[in-house]
């Protein structure tokens, strides 16, 4: 019962982070869906009694809780960006596609996918909504920084999928795969810096030197 | 263990530009370093029964030899290339001294990253050395610094990185089918055997999300669109790793899944998902091919071209996915050899516009021969390699009786080689500007050429022993990919 108390938080902070206007805002709603991830982790690892899955849940609460968002807030602190994230589409148009995007996920679940369990169903569909929720924050946004954000939710829905589906993956993969994540953060984090500093702004919709 | 040296060389060297002072040493020695990567690869390929396994992380078979060689041949003679190349960069103060040491960090790194891929067992691992490449690679791309590429290596780890994702959720979905058929593995050998009991509904979806993740990063139309920019600002030897080897080993992941696929629920679904992407590949490139303006831009959808020869090949299968193999390698080469001429052309005159450059041929007589031959070569003309290739799935599209799709793909190769002449033979032939003295270039530079020329030629000629022997047992492996021999 719990699970679907925490499955239910993620997609509810999922759409609170489409209609934020500013980026402290959505850092936050980053770390908040982080932070249910973490607890349903957690709750896997109690009930399936997978000791692996405690050490992942660690890793998503150090780095996705708190050295992601801090670090990405520290970036925002540090270049002087405008707060506001500059919306291409306005929030009312976003939350209704994204909840367009969430029907299509179940629609897709329940049509293509044949799982026994029903909890599976539900939480297949909700990985691919809050998967396809993530790219679309990466495109209808402005800042360069939420294209960060937009890509660490579609990981946020990953992680759900592998730690609710599959019990995890094999540890290792599991291991490498977060350090892999935070150096793409890292870097993703310098070239923002550098964007910044080369055009004076980080609106990626302004990036059109290279065409054709 | 000779694999493990093979992996440590480069990981070792990423260490070198701290202790060589002098940045033309460096590059030397940078380069017997890769030329010992590629002699150790050769040694292994003849001395060992393959597959070989160790540590249940690495595993090692004929398909991967052919990758590692690939790779390794691509990566040694951009380690040649890249010494004079940096070196003049820094010596006329285009980038600083550090920065060519760092340079020099980052392409081991990268060439470690590359080398991973088609050694570990593990499908999960093969997604982390992909991501990897992406993440070394970036740096590269954006090496100069300025505005276009910085732009570019924004786009390309952004587009990149969602790509892989996509992949990751396939092979997500691929572990819970495992799963499913109480199996706790992700190590593909032991899914093969497996696969008849997987479910075919979840292998089939897993295997989409697979194909336009790994597929975005093999620069598969039309989620190619990171390509021409990171191919073009990248600095131009990474440019030649880029097209050569980067987009293979994402090919790679994607033939790794499809064995699977394959085994579990028939050729044809896989089959026809690739000539659909081949065929999108070839229209889409064929388009902007016929436009562009900037020499390594042109090339850079030249490679789109390739990939989506490529993809069509393994689609038809047998002697086209024979010929597919065989043209990844000659692609590999014939686009480094390309990228290295256009490297030097574009430092020459100082300028990339394909309507200004004018009389390479006497301006750079070396350069220029080696341009007239890549022209050829790349277009697919015989004798050179890239012909046969060619030629060997054509030949199976037709046997096959896949008229349409054949006819389709050789007009359209038709129409990209006239297209490759003309913005070509513009910029070699005409009067030179005046202000250009004729030069020649840096023995090891001449080297790097010359190397990559050998293996145009001879496999045009015919396909050495070694090299088909290697394409013959990674065939025996696909099979199931192919319709047989």
């Amino acid at each position: 019962m719990h699970n679907y108390i925490f499955l239910i938080s993620i997609l509810l902070v999922t759409y609170y982070m489409v209609i934020v206007k500013r980026l402290p805002a959505l850092v936050g709603g980053f770390r908040l869906q982080s932070l249910f991830l973490f607890f349903i982790t957690v709750s896997f690892a109690f009930s399936e009694k997978e000791s692996a899955l405690y050490i992942v849940a660690g890793l998503i609460f150090l780095l996705k809780v708190i050295l992601i968002p801090s670090f990405l807030t520290g970036i925002t602190k540090k270049i002087k960006v405008n707060e506001n994230l500059g919306l291409f589409l306005n929030p009312q148009l976003s939350i209704f596609i994204v909840l367009l995007l969430t029907y299509l996920s179940y629609l897709f679940t329940f049509k293509m996918m044949s799982f026994a369990d029903k909890m599976q169903s539900v939480t297949f569909a909700l990985t691919l909504c809050v998967t396809l929720t993530g790219l679309f924050m990466m495109i209808f946004r402005l800042k360069a920084i939420t294209q960060i954000i937009g890509l660490m939710v579609m990981e946020n829905g990953l992680f759900l999928l592998a730690v609710t589906m599959c019990k995890g993956m094999p540890f290792l993969v599991e291991i490498s795969i977060f350090l892999d994540v935070f150096i793409s953060v890292i870097i993703l984090g310098i070239f923002v810096y550098r964007i910044n500093t080369l055009f004076t702004h980080i609106d990626v919709n302004k990036l059109t030197n290279l065409r054709g | 263990m000779i694999l493990l040296c093979i992996l440590s060389i480069p990981l070792l060297f990423t260490l070198a530009p701290f202790f060589v002072k002098e940045l033309r040493s460096l590059g030397r020695l940078n380069a017997i370093g890769h030329l010992a990567v590629l002699v150790a690869v050769f040694y292994f390929a003849l001395t060992t029964t393959l597959p070989v396994k160790f540590f249940d992380f690495f595993y090692v078979d004929a398909l991967s030899v052919f990758f590692l060689f690939v790779i390794s041949v691509v990566t040694f003679a951009a380690s040649l290339f890249s010494i004079d190349y940096i070196n003049e960069d820094a010596s006329s103060g285009f980038i600083s001294e550090r920065k060519a040491k760092l340079y020099y960090v980052l392409f081991n790194f990268f060439s470690f990253s590359m080398l991973l891929v088609p050694m570990v067992s593990n499908l999960g691992m093969v997604w982390v050395g992909i991501e990897l490449t992406t993440l070394a690679s970036a740096f590269l791309v954006g090496f100069y610094n300025n505005k276009t590429s910085i732009e570019a290596a924004w786009k390309y780890i952004i587009i990149c990185s969602v790509g892989i994702i996509f992949a990751l959720l396939g092979t997500t979905i691929f572990y819970y089918a495992v799963s499913q058929a109480a199996a706790k593995t992700l190590n593909w050998h032991e899914i093969v055997p497996l696969a008849k009991n997987l479910d075919a509904n979840t292998v089939k979806i897993a295997f989409l999300f697979i194909l336009v993740g790994y597929g975005t990063k093999a620069g598969i139309a039309p989620m190619h669109t990171w390509l021409p920019d990171a191919h073009s600002q990248a600095i131009s030897p990474v440019s030649a790793m880029l097209s050569g080897v980067l987009l293979k080993t994402a090919i790679y992941a994607i033939l790794r899944f499809s064995i699977i696929t394959n085994a579990c629920v028939g050729v044809d679904f896989t089959s026809n998902l690739f000539i659909l992407f081949g065929i999108i590949s070839l229209i889409i490139s064929c388009g902007f091919i016929l436009v562009q303006k900037r020499i390594k831009r042109f090339l850079a959808y030249s490679s789109i071209e390739h990939i989506g020869v490529i993809v069509t090949g393994l689609g038809f299968g047998g002697l086209g996915a024979y010929g597919a193999l065989l043209h990844i390698f000659n692609h590999a080469v014939t686009k480094s050899f390309m990228f290295f001429g256009a490297a030097r052309v574009v430092k020459k005159y100082k300028k990339d516009n394909l309507n200004v450059i004018k009389g390479v041929l006497s301006a750079m007589p070396f350069c220029g021969v080696m341009l007239v031959l890549g022209m050829f070569a790349i277009s697919g003309m015989p004798p050179f390699s890239i012909f046969f290739s060619e030629l060997f799935i054509l030949i199976s599209g037709f046997s096959q009786g896949r008229y349409f799709i054949s006819g389709l793909f050789l007009a359209l190769l038709a129409v990209i080689f006239g297209a490759i002449v003309y913005h070509l033979s513009r910029i070699l032939f005409g009067k030179k500007p005046e202000s250009l003295k004729p030069g020649s270039e840096a023995l090891s530079t001449k080297l790097s050429f010359l190397f990559l020329l050998i293996f145009m030629c001879l496999v045009g000629i015919k396909v050495p022993v070694f090299l088909n022997k290697i394409i013959l047992a990674a065939l025996e492996i696909l099979k199931g990919v192919s319709h047989g021999l």
